[in-house]
């Protein structure tokens, strides 16, 4: 195994691992605490309009939908992290089939990985105070996984017999 | 066995020794079952309970004027406990498929994983029953509620389902700890699996096709984000805002318009999300699929046709589900048609892979 493919398997691998211990982590502390106060925020809405307040419905339905946007870029990140670290233990198999030079070849082997680690973490933190950084994160890392599938896809197109 | 043997049998046939046999077939068997649920939970369930949640709430909304909130209050325990019922069915079909996805790439680095094969083999137990009995504990989470929970926010259901979430964290981190070894150690053999190296044009042509879309399913899935961020998207806090302002008011005609809104919202990040995931999870598959083509024995050309169905199949399938925004059934139709596809040219490459092995059972003299 060469070492960008020690890096693509062993990041991929190590992905997985952490986002199963965060989904973990998510479900017993957050998920259920979270979804509960999503229920509670828009039958409240409706509640208070019954009573008259229509200013305090329309407090509810704003916590409503804040809740329901972290609910679900948490959801978001914990999902692509495992399908990312899935695509990059395959890229780690058939790395070998790019013919790309050592050096080269590791670059682009951290690209991916980094990109896959930064993408869901960036709109993680763009739950909190993070907006802005966990919006650049994530269009970085987004952008990273993009070029570096299509510099994989070229590099399979160059060599027809891989 | 000593592993660097074990190993070199291991990278010469794909399901030689007992761990990568568990992992294959527990993966595959997990990734069918997982399909199968989606099917059943789609027909039963899922459809059968959009129409309940939106049922429940409209029977809210006519409360709001009569000032019933206790009325109010029931009619969305029900829709909590539709959405209960929904998101955990879901949950498990998608647990259940990247657990199987899981298992098979595991069995495929099993070559590079430097633990004895007792170890391995251990080790691939240990990841394969926490998947299998992760699903039905994330769908008992519904039934079985928060019955006799020590717990304020979670059950027993949801307890197990954590416990073997646990396990799986630590079954994976165990075949990482073998790969460490086997990149530590001295004088290891530089393995090349004989399914990485298959290079003929089908697998090409798959691992461009899978590539590809994962590509299209990221610009498409950038494309939403900024959508929703940067343009006048619909918002659902707005369209929630009219439908209680509405009720509020007694305008039932406005209160129905509303409604109408937010079913075409909600049909609308529905489509969106199902096309977005449909490309990534195709994407995965027919690149997983490009690892089989060297077993697949059928001629060059015969074995290319198939591999180029599935790949224009996996691309037709999501154009098919975004179709159905604007031409409803037409779009399914489209939809069901290439998902068939899908099927058919799987089955044909399993058929390529029984002629395979029944090439090597004669040329063993029929011995096994």
């Amino acid at each position: 195994m060469k070492a960008p493919q020690q890096v693509l398997i062993a990041s991929g691998l190590a992905l997985i691992a952490f986002t199963m211990g965060f989904g973990v982590w998510y479900a017993i502390f957050d998920e259920h605490q979270t979804l509960d106060a999503i229920g509670a925020s828009l039958a409240g809405a409706f509640v208070h309009a019954a009573g008259g307040d229509m200013a305090a419905a329309v407090v509810s339905l704003e916590s409503y939908a804040a809740l329901d946007r972290e609910y679900r870029y948490e959801v978001h990140a914990h999902g692509h992290w495992g399908m990312l670290a899935i695509i990059l233990i395959i890229m780690g198999l058939v790395f070998q089939r790019l013919g790309l030079s050592p050096p080269r070849g590791l670059l682009l082997a951290w690209v991916l990985a980094g990109s896959a680690a930064l993408f869901p973490l960036g709109v993680l933190l763009q739950i909190g105070p993070l907006l802005g950084a966990g919006k650049v994160l994530a269009v970085a890392g987004s952008a990273g996984m993009i070029a570096g599938m299509l510099v994989f896809a070229y590099c399979l197109w160059r060599r027809p017999q891989g | 066995m000593p592993h660097g043997q074990a190993a070199a049998l291991e990278a010469r046939q794909p399901i030689a020794s007992s761990s990568q046999r568990l992992l294959a077939i527990g993966g595959i068997l997990l990734i069918v079952s997982g399909m199968l649920l989606g099917d059943i939970f789609a027909i039963f369930i899922l459809h059968p309970n959009n129409a309940r949640i939106g049922e429940a709430m409209y029977a809210a909304a006519q409360l709001v004027p009569l000032g019933d909130a206790e009325g109010i209050v029931q009619h969305f325990m029900a829709v909590g406990g539709f959405l209960e019922n929904r998101g955990t069915k879901v949950a498990a079909h998608s647990h259940i498929i990247h657990m199987g996805y899981i298992a098979l790439l595991l069995a495929m680095i099993q070559p590079w994983v430097a633990l004895s094969p007792a170890s391995k083999r251990r080790a691939a137990w240990f990841y394969i029953v926490p998947a299998a009995l992760l699903a039905p504990s994330i769908i008992a989470i519904h039934y079985v509620g928060k019955a006799y929970s020590p717990f304020e926010h979670i059950g027993w259901a949801s307890i197990f389902a954590d416990f073997f979430g646990a396990c799986l964290a630590l079954a994976v981190f165990i075949q990482l700890l073998g790969l460490w070894r086997y990149a530590r150690s001295e004088g290891r053999e530089t393995l090349s699996p004989a399914y990485i190296g298959a290079g003929n044009a089908a697998s090409r042509a798959l691992l461009l096709g899978g590539l590809l879309l994962l590509v299209g399913g990221f610009l498409y899935g950038a494309a939403l984000a900024a959508y929703k961020d940067f343009a006048a998207a619909p918002q659902e806090i707005d369209i929630l805002k009219a439908i209680v302002a509405n009720a509020a008011a007694a305008q039932q005609s406005l209160l129905d318009q509303s409604f109408a809104d937010y079913g075409q919202f909600l049909k609308l990040r529905a489509l969106n999300i199902a096309a977005h995931a449909h490309i990534n999870e195709v994407g995965i598959l027919v690149l997983l699929v490009s690892f089989v083509q060297a077993f697949v024995q059928f001629s060059d050309n015969t074995r290319l046709r198939w591999a180029q169905l599935m790949v224009f199949s996996a691309f037709a399938l999501p154009a098919g589900i975004l179709l159905e925004i604007p031409y409803g059934i037409v779009g399914s139709i489209i939809a069901d048609w290439f998902g068939f596809m899908l099927i058919v040219s799987l089955l044909a490459m399993m058929f390529g892979m029984l002629r395979h092995t029944g090439a090597d059972d004669a040329a063993a003299g029929g011995k096994p």
